[in-house]
């Protein structure tokens, strides 16, 4: 494979960048999103939700709320007979039945013909709650005697996990150190700024069709249909362009679709149904929250040689994803070092709180923040730098890691040193601290969906003689399809202007199992190639038949060896005519050669693996405990950089959110109720919060993915937590082991350490 | 709340409506007047999504109460394109891909049309402090923050004001 | 007319007289969404006595429907009552700062309202008229019935301006906050500090912090430690200590523990002291 190295710093600024058209809707306000849609007869749905923790329902009386006028349809759980659903168990249903579990669990749900009318509708609804013994905090849930939140987690236990490889017990005995650390991190919301919205739409002979933008159509469109026992076939979904998803909206909030579906069923009418910033706040699916103990085993020459993990999560009242988050939260990290002897227990936990979900970069971020964290404390007790001991150990092309990925491609070192040398790691500023992270992040997860692990397209030649590409993949602004042209336009050697790409209906759209797992450019990019190369060659053999003679395709025409040319528009038009009206198309299937993992998880799980290393300067007040970020950088290495606009603005924003997680965000709670729950109060980062951020790509060619790409999106998010824990640390000489680093954690463990001294 | 008459100017052009003076100019302008580009993240002023013009001024219009914009001014994103001329803050929106989801972009560009306003050489600070009410999910703020230094070239360049 | 932008005080007064509980006078509005409605509504921000800025005969007049960026955009405020500057400049964000008025800004009475703070410290006085035509002049502090809940009934008085005497000469006046942002954020805690100088001591002060109590709070016993003192660190490490000792604060889940707090005030309390009196040694020319 090509060895070709090619360093671009954030000062090339302007080349390689393609945007598709729709960008111009976006900035005219003419992008129809999900909040803007109205159907003709459309009725207003909205849900009445549990105001307890945890509590029986002994009855429900919509009597009054049905007798309003207005109001065309007012349902409870009893009368519903819905299947319970759920991405790994069966725990919920659309509205609840006997009890519900956490402040915001969905209770019942009106129709009216406006908004104001179902809002007064859900107050006219009796609730008759007995309560009960609630629990909030995992340790406490996990105690014998602590009130149970379902039959299928006795003990609370939603899920569990004991790995060992190697011999941990041993390498720890025989170490020169041990370090170890607690650390804490809070439930995280995506805060997409769209909030969820859906308008249902049913009529008996189509079927049901849903206007609702979410990253994984496919997915949800086959929940929707199992719970509501309709044929997949008969439900569609159409997505209205995306006011963001990060992860947060892989499968947005099933409730909404199933409770707004049932309503429109029951009306014959649409139903529109959109959350309250509120509502997303409480009863969305924020990341989940996680205590991780963990220590790390070294030899004095910084070797390491052992990692152990406890990691407890909070799963809150329903799991989603919670499992699968807290399998990667709890083993990401391990194969960004070469570590051969591995301890690690999980135990997810139910609470009476808000359910949780996933969000970009599905937890590898939160162990990042505890690795990164220890690896700094151990190069602080064995007298090594911090850089030099990541260097040491960071794994390398060619190797495969302790949990069997195989590392084809790999430029970490380089992404290592890059990122020191930018932010001046050896010219460090007086009054300063400095921090650095390293991450892997699997590009392309083969293992989230035993259906399939691989991804199809098509692509078809219009009679224009331009191409339409049909893909399932959804962008929702992390440029997704604007690259996918550019692979296309290179494939076909033609233009990207004479391409365009269709993605947002389940009827037309190929299956995909979504955006997410960073699968979108190494696994989605790949399907897109593979359907350009066979209609380039399709539409090669249609005109080598035309003229009788050998042809080849070039600058969006083709030409035979005599020279005679054909536009595409004629080969488009003779082959319509032949074939009685068909179209020349390409269909691309991507199977990856290879998804073995064993029982244990252990096997090469992506089609390729993308490496990053970020740096962080920051200053610390003192007195009042207030970081100030002054800089980061990010060096990645996600193979090569397709469209630079866009890779150069997932790690502005993908930085940008590490740091709202690093430093600003989480989740409030008193007892179950979350106190943060607006976006005053739930403080993603503004534009006066975020400092310099210097992304640089250190371009190396995957042998598997399109053009020698692998994906971006996620791990431009994973080292931020750990570099900016490493740099307060750096700059206090105190460590924070608690996210999030507000001023007033720095001021106690000031305060705390003065105790100490 | 009664209905009454309501008359303002409205992207250049005087209107007239009949609307409930106490809902929000938001609700307003998306619900009853269809002008959907201005986008609501929140409906408490804690995003700006939502901002437009009023009277020169960037405001949440989703904290100003309809009855407010009596004969004043409301400009709305759908103003600043003349037909398929764009202004020079959308070109450089694209241009500088400070675009992703673009469901803050009208409010957004609204604000840097208010700077712009003030303001033609604006710094990077003044720039941040501008669009500070506007919450931006995907981008991290730098390349709008390229695209508002860059629209005020632009317009230097053409010699117009924003 | 449910809606009515007034313009001129006669109006204002004569719609309060004739219209009972049911209407109230409104300026900026932004928090009108997050409350109940009332039925009628007099919008005051177009009434010219509400908005002036300008200093008659050594005292500043300042217009209760003045909005937070006109405050931050005048030269004059920004020589006489600096304080008043800085903060109107931390509320919120640029669009609630455009439609947000000073008057607005006290009447919500929350507790920790940035331009409120920095009109006490600054001995700001409050002028109201009844509907009556019975006029009024009180401290702000006065206007204060609970967290939350003004003194002020909006239905039958308005808050017109305040005045804020500015003929000191040797004065200066400062304000700090932290929050947990630097946009869209209350604070975590504020102060603000007015004082005025002689022969390079304290002669004067007034010092105000908050969150502590529904109103913003002054600290008499940390000022009175001041008066004479020299305009030295040790001077303001004492007040903050003072200041810290002086407060009975409330922590919150949502913001912070009162311990941080407590000592948040006192650092930004020590912060203030020194800022304004830089302020008022160059008003002097002393600097």
């Amino acid at each position: 494979m090509p060895t070709e190295t090619d360093i671009i710093t954030g000062d090339r600024k302007t080349d390689r960048g393609f945007q598709t058209p729709e960008v111009w809707a976006k900035i005219t306000g003419k992008a129809i999103y999900g909040i803007d849609l109205k159907l003709p007869g459309m009725l207003y749905g909205k849900i009445l939700r549990s105001p307890h923790p945890h509590a029986r329902i002994m009855g429900v009386d919509l009597e009054q709320a049905r007798r309003m006028p207005g109001v065309r349809a007012a349902l409870a759980g009893d009368e519903l007979s819905c299947k319970p659903f759920g991405m790994v168990y069966k725990d919920e249903l659309p509205l609840a039945i006997d009890r519900v579990r956490y402040i915001g669990d969905e209770v019942a749900a009106v129709a009216a013909i406006d908004e104001k009318i179902a809002l007064k509708a859900l107050e006219a609804i009796n609730v008759d709650y007995e309560l009960l013994p609630a629990v909030f905090d995992t340790e406490e849930a996990m105690a014998p005697g602590a009130p149970q939140l379902h039959d299928q987690h006795p003990g609370n236990l939603a899920w569990q996990r004991e790995l060992t490889r190697g011999n941990p017990e041993a390498a720890f005995k025989t170490a020169d150190l041990v370090v170890e650390g607690s650390f804490s991190v809070p439930q995280v919301h995506a805060a997409y700024l769209e909030p969820i919205c859906c308008v249902a739409d049913y009529d008996p002979y189509g079927g049901l069709t849903l206007h609702t933008a979410v990253q994984s159509p496919d997915i949800v469109r086959e929940l929707v249909a199992d719970v509501l026992d309709l044929p997949v076939s008969k439900v569609r979904i159409i997505g209205p362009v995306m006011g963001g998803g990060f992860g947060g909206r892989v499968y947005g909030n099933l409730k909404v679709y199933i409770i707004s579906s049932l309503l429109a069923i029951r009306c014959g009418r649409p139903v529109r149904m959109q959350l309250t910033r509120q509502e997303e706040f409480i009863a969305g699916r924020p990341m989940i929250a996680a205590k991780i103990r963990a220590k790390l085993a070294l030899n004095q020459d910084g070797t390491i040689l052992a990692r152990a993990v406890d990691l407890i999560t909070d799963n809150g009242a329903y799991s989603a994803q919670a499992p699968w988050v807290s399998k990667t939260l709890s083993e990401r990290n391990d194969s960004v070092y070469r570590i051969p002897n591995i301890r690690t227990t999980v135990r997810l936990v139910c609470t009476n709180k808000v359910p949780t979900g996933q969000y970009r970069a599905y937890g590898n971020q939160v162990g990042n923040f505890a690795m990164e964290s220890l690896l700094d404390m151990a190069a602080k007790k064995l007298g090594l730098d911090p850089l030099e001991l990541r260097l040491k150990n960071c794994v390398k092309k060619g190797e495969v890691t302790v949990h069997g990925l195989r590392i084809n491609s790999c430029a970490l070192s380089d992404c290592l040193q890059a990122a020191a040398d930018e932010i001046g790691w050896h010219k460090r500023k007086p009054g300063r601290g400095y921090g650095i992270s390293a991450a892997i992040h699997a590009g392309g997860s083969l293992v989230f969906d035993k259906n399939m692990r691989g991804a199809s397209a098509y692509a078809r030649l219009e009679y224009d003689g331009r191409v339409t590409l049909f893909s399932g993949e959804q962008d929702y602004g992390q440029g997704t399809h604007a690259t996918f042209i550019l692979i296309a336009a290179r494939a076909l050697g033609i233009e990207p202007d004479q391409i365009i790409i269709y993605s947002r209906d389940t009827l037309t759209s190929p299956f995909s199992i979504g955006a997410l797992a960073m699968r979108q450019t190494t696994i989605g990019g790949k399907a897109i190639q593979l359907a350009a190369e066979k209609l380039r060659e399709k539409i090669a053999q249609t005109a080598a038949e035309m003229l009788g003679e050998p042809v080849v395709m070039e600058g969006g025409r083709v030409r035979s060896a005599t020279g005679k040319t054909l536009e595409l528009s004629e080969i488009a038009a003779d082959y319509r005519f032949q074939t009685s009206g068909l179209s020349i198309t390409g269909e691309g299937k991507y199977v990856p050669s290879e998804s073995a993992y064993d029982d244990t998880g252990y096997g090469n799980i992506a089609v390729a693996y993308s490496f990053a290393a970020h740096t962080a300067e920051v200053e610390v007040d003192r007195e009042t405990g207030e970081v100030k970020i002054i800089r980061i950088v990010a060096a990645h290495d996600s193979g090569r950089i397709l469209n630079l606009i866009s890779a150069r603005g997932q790690v502005y924003g993908g930085v940008t959110q590490g740091l709202g997680y690093s430093c600003q965000e989480g989740y409030l709670f008193d007892g179950g109720r979350v106190l943060n729950d607006s976006l005053a109060d739930y403080r993603i980062p503004t534009a006066l919060d975020v400092p310099d951020i210097m992304p640089i790509f250190i371009e190396q060619d995957d042998p598997e993915g399109p053009f020698g790409a692998k994906g971006l999106g996620e791990i431009v998010m994973v080292p931020v937590l750990g570099a900016v824990a490493n740099a307060v640390a750096d700059a206090l000489g105190i460590r924070v082991t608690d996210l999030p680093i507000t001023a007033e954690r720095v001021y106690q463990a000031i305060v705390e350490w003065e105790c100490e001294q | 709340m009664q209905k009454e008459q309501i008359c303002f100017t409205l992207n250049g052009e005087t209107i007239e409506v009949y609307t409930d003076p106490t809902i929000s100019l938001l609700r307003l302008l998306r619900d009853e007047l269809g002008l959907t580009g201005t986008k609501e993240g929140c409906g408490e002023g804690e995003c700006g999504a939502c901002t437009v013009i009023l009277d020169g001024m960037a405001v949440n219009s989703c904290l100003v109460p309809a009855g407010k914009a009596k004969n004043r001014s409301v400009l709305t994103i759908e103003s600043l394109a003349k037909g398929d001329k764009y202004h020079p803050l959308q070109e450089a929106f694209v241009e500088k891909g400070a675009v992703q989801c673009g469901f803050c972009s009208p409010g957004m560009i609204m604000s840097a049309y208010a700077l712009l306003q003030e303001s033609s050489e604006p710094t990077s600070i003044e720039i941040r402090t501008a669009i500070s009410g506007n919450l931006c999910r995907c981008s991290g703020y730098k390349q709008i923050e390229e695209a508002v230094l860059s629209a005020a070239e632009k317009l230097k360049n053409r010699g117009e004001s924003g | 007319m449910s809606y009515q932008v007034v313009s001129n005080l006669e109006q204002v007064l004569s719609a309060l007289k004739n219209r009972g509980e049911n209407s109230r006078i409104i300026a900026g509005g932004t928090d009108l969404f997050l409350e109940k409605l009332p039925e009628k509504l007099l919008d005051i921000s177009a009434l010219a006595e509400a908005l002036v800025i300008e200093e008659r005969g050594g005292t500043m007049l300042i217009g209760a429907a003045v909005t937070h960026a006109r405050a931050v955009a005048s030269p004059l405020l920004a020589k006489k009552v600096k304080a008043l500057t800085e903060a109107c400049a931390q509320v919120g964000s640029p669009q609630v700062r455009n439609l947000g008025t000073l008057g607005g800004n006290v009447i919500n009475a929350a507790p920790a309202a940035d331009a409120a703070v920095a009109l006490a410290a600054l001995g700001a006085k409050a002028e109201l008229i009844h509907y009556s035509g019975n006029t009024r002049t009180v401290e702000i502090e006065e206007l204060y019935a609970g967290f939350n809940c003004s003194a002020i009934d909006s239905c039958q008085e308005l808050l017109l301006r305040f005045v804020v005497n500015s003929s000191d000469s040797g004065s200066g006046s400062a304000f700090a906050r932290l929050a947990a942002r630097k946009s869209l954020a209350l604070p975590l805690a504020n102060a603000a500090a007015w004082l005025r100088v002689e022969h390079n001591c304290l002669q004067e002060v007034r010092l105000v912090v908050a969150p502590v109590k529904p109103a913003p709070t002054r600290l008499f016993k940390t000022e009175s430690l001041l008066v004479g003192r020299p305009l030295i660190a040790e001077s303001w490490r004492e007040a903050a200590g003072a200041a810290m000792d002086e407060v009975e604060v409330r922590g919150s889940l949502l913001r912070c523990s009162a311990d941080y707090r407590r000592h948040l005030i006192g650092v930004l309390v020590g912060r203030v002291l020194e800022t304004a009196a830089g302020r008022a040694l160059t008003a002097k020319g002393e600097a």
